[in-house]
């Protein structure tokens, strides 16, 4: 649709039909549903697959986390998110610490995929602002499924289990207690 | 007269500084300065393992964050001899067209803003914010997607994604059509672009200009069908090229591809076959020594990686072909005797993207 030469004629015509084709467009619009969302107030739904907030995934027939502290997902990480503090070791294993600098985290999944024990995911939670620079970093009880509570208890039981298994070996096998280890 | 222009301006999607010469309205000499978002990608790439650096490249060019991801995953596929499951190859197509029109609808939008017509903006976005939304719902982010992996996409498309996007296409196609009623037709939009900013066959080719504005100057190159990657030789679809090399043809040339990205979206959908869509790699990947080089066509032209490897986990350099940076660089020679009135039309009709300029 290239212009030929200058005509004041059709340029003015042009326009008018310029003005019609805007209003028609207005008119239609005028007519289709609202999409803004007023945000603090209405919340759009997040979708399954969302990466908001990270947790730990809380697991209620063992009464423990699913995080057995193997470092897997720190070495997926490419910003050094992740540190954990590894608590026992062996069938039992699990943490007592899992710190993530948020600050630095890119929200890019490579941690929930390197996972093979089904232990970090990530949530629908996007709002993570905050005035505090100490704000960005998260600990095992915030992000733990369950808070406080969960960590308590997973500690507990994690302790409960390695003595059990200490007692039930017997007094020779003392030299194999490191065996499986990552 | 000398005057700044930037380095914050709402038509460059960053932030781009340009000192012109003026003599009275018309512009003498232009110089761009860049750098202002300058991150040492290409370093940070060198420090760690090739895996860890596909997050890196949803920083490039932030409108088109899966072409990027595309573009260092099959360099790394080529220099590891990875094969590409056929259902992850027709899964990445279809992401990059979705990927492409959503980038449009950005150059549209604000190169609507940059020329007055500022409902095209909102209309623009809001179509925009579907393709977004189709995208979280597969990727889980709204901007920094990181959804290409080494061998395959992470995971399959969510239950009935494939009726969601044709629905889309369905509603997009009347949506262009409004478009065309709101610019294409409009006399004064034709009046600020026809004739404005013309670039040449020959400074296009001479200067390394790709995508629509090489397209838009009567140059048919484009990727896709020169060097077909992923399923891109099995898809039926035009690659629309205008003569006249003025910002109207850049513009025309992008709501072209708006089309043709929604035929290749139907054929993809209607063609998909089933199975995995990852391959199986090792936990530390080592390619073997050699130097590997992949071109992908992003939104904004010719975008390539190449990675040199000494059979280490880390490659030994990587560099970023960014086709935003060649693109502007033909910019002085644009705005050599253009109107100032002009400079947000030529500036807007190149769509760079600072993110990439930089790295």
């Amino acid at each position: 649709m290239r212009d030929t030469e200058y005509n004041p004629l059709v340029y003015f015509i042009d326009g008018l039909v310029t003005l019609f084709n805007g209003m028609v467009v207005t008119w239609r619009n005028l007519w289709r549903p609202k999409v803004t969302v007023r945000y603090p107030y209405q919340r759009r739904p997040v979708p399954p697959r969302y990466r908001g907030l990270f947790y730990l995934k809380w697991n209620e027939e063992k009464q423990r986390l699913n995080c057995v502290g193997c470092t897997l997902c720190a070495q997926a990480c490419p910003t050094d998110v992740i540190s954990m503090v590894k608590l026992g070791k062996g069938t039992h294993a699990g943490v007592s610490e899992f710190t993530m600098d948020l600050g630095r985290c890119m929200f890019c999944n490579l941690c929930v995929e390197a996972c093979p024990f089904d232990a970090i995911y990530m949530g629908p939670n996007y709002e993570l602002a905050s005035e505090r620079r100490d704000a960005s970093l998260f600990r095992i009880a915030d992000l733990a499924q369950g808070g406080e509570e969960a960590v308590r208890k997973n500690i507990e039981t994690i302790e409960r289990l390695l003595a059990e298994e200490e007692k039930a070996k017997p007094a020779h096998a003392v030299h194999a207690a490191g065996g499986e280890s990552e | 007269m000398v005057i700044n222009v930037g380095p914050q301006h709402p038509s460059t999607h960053g932030v781009l500084r340009l000192i012109l010469t003026l003599d009275g309205e018309q512009i003498v000499a232009c110089e761009p300065v860049i750098g202002y978002l300058h991150r040492g990608l290409e370093k940070m790439m060198e420090r760690r393992p090739y895996r860890h650096n596909i997050p890196f490249t949803d920083r490039l060019d932030y409108l088109a964050a899966l072409s990027n991801n595309l573009g260092i995953c099959q360099c790394i596929e080529r220099l590891g001899g990875v094969e590409v499951p056929e259902r992850a190859q027709y899964i990445r197509v279809l992401l990059m067209e979705l990927q492409r029109i959503a980038s449009h609808l950005v150059f549209l939008g604000t190169f609507g803003t940059d020329l007055g017509a500022t409902t095209m903006f909102l209309y623009a976005f809001r179509e925009r914010e579907m393709v977004l939304d189709l995208l979280e719902e597969c990727t889980g982010a709204r901007l920094t997607y990181n959804w290409v992996r080494v061998g395959g996409v992470p995971d399959d498309l969510p239950e009935g994604f494939g009726q969601k996007v044709l629905d889309f296409a369905k509603l997009f196609r009347q949506r262009i059509e409004e478009y065309d009623m709101l610019l294409t037709r409009n006399r004064i939009f034709r009046s600020r672009t026809q004739g404005v900013g013309v670039l040449p066959k020959e400074t296009a080719l001479a200067y390394g200009c790709s995508g629509p504005v090489a397209r838009a100057s009567g140059i048919p190159y484009d990727i896709r069908k020169v060097a077909p990657y992923e399923v891109y030789d099995r898809v039926e679809f035009d690659v629309p090229v205008f003569e006249d090399g003025d910002v109207w043809a850049r513009y025309l040339v992008r709501m072209e591809e708006l089309r043709q990205s929604l035929r290749i979206i139907e054929q993809v959908l209607r063609d998909m076959p089933d199975g995995p869509v990852q391959t199986k790699l090792p936990k530390i990947f080592k390619p073997p020594a050699g130097i590997a080089y992949s071109r992908v066509e992003s939104p904004r032209g010719e975008l390539s990686f190449m990675m040199v490897s000494d059979g280490s986990p880390n490659p030994v350099r990587v560099h970023i072909r960014a086709p935003s940076f060649v693109n502007l660089s033909v910019l002085p020679r644009l705005l050599e005797g253009a109107k100032v009135a002009d400079l947000v039309a030529i500036l807007g009709s190149i769509d760079v993207v600072l993110g990439e300029i930089d790295r």
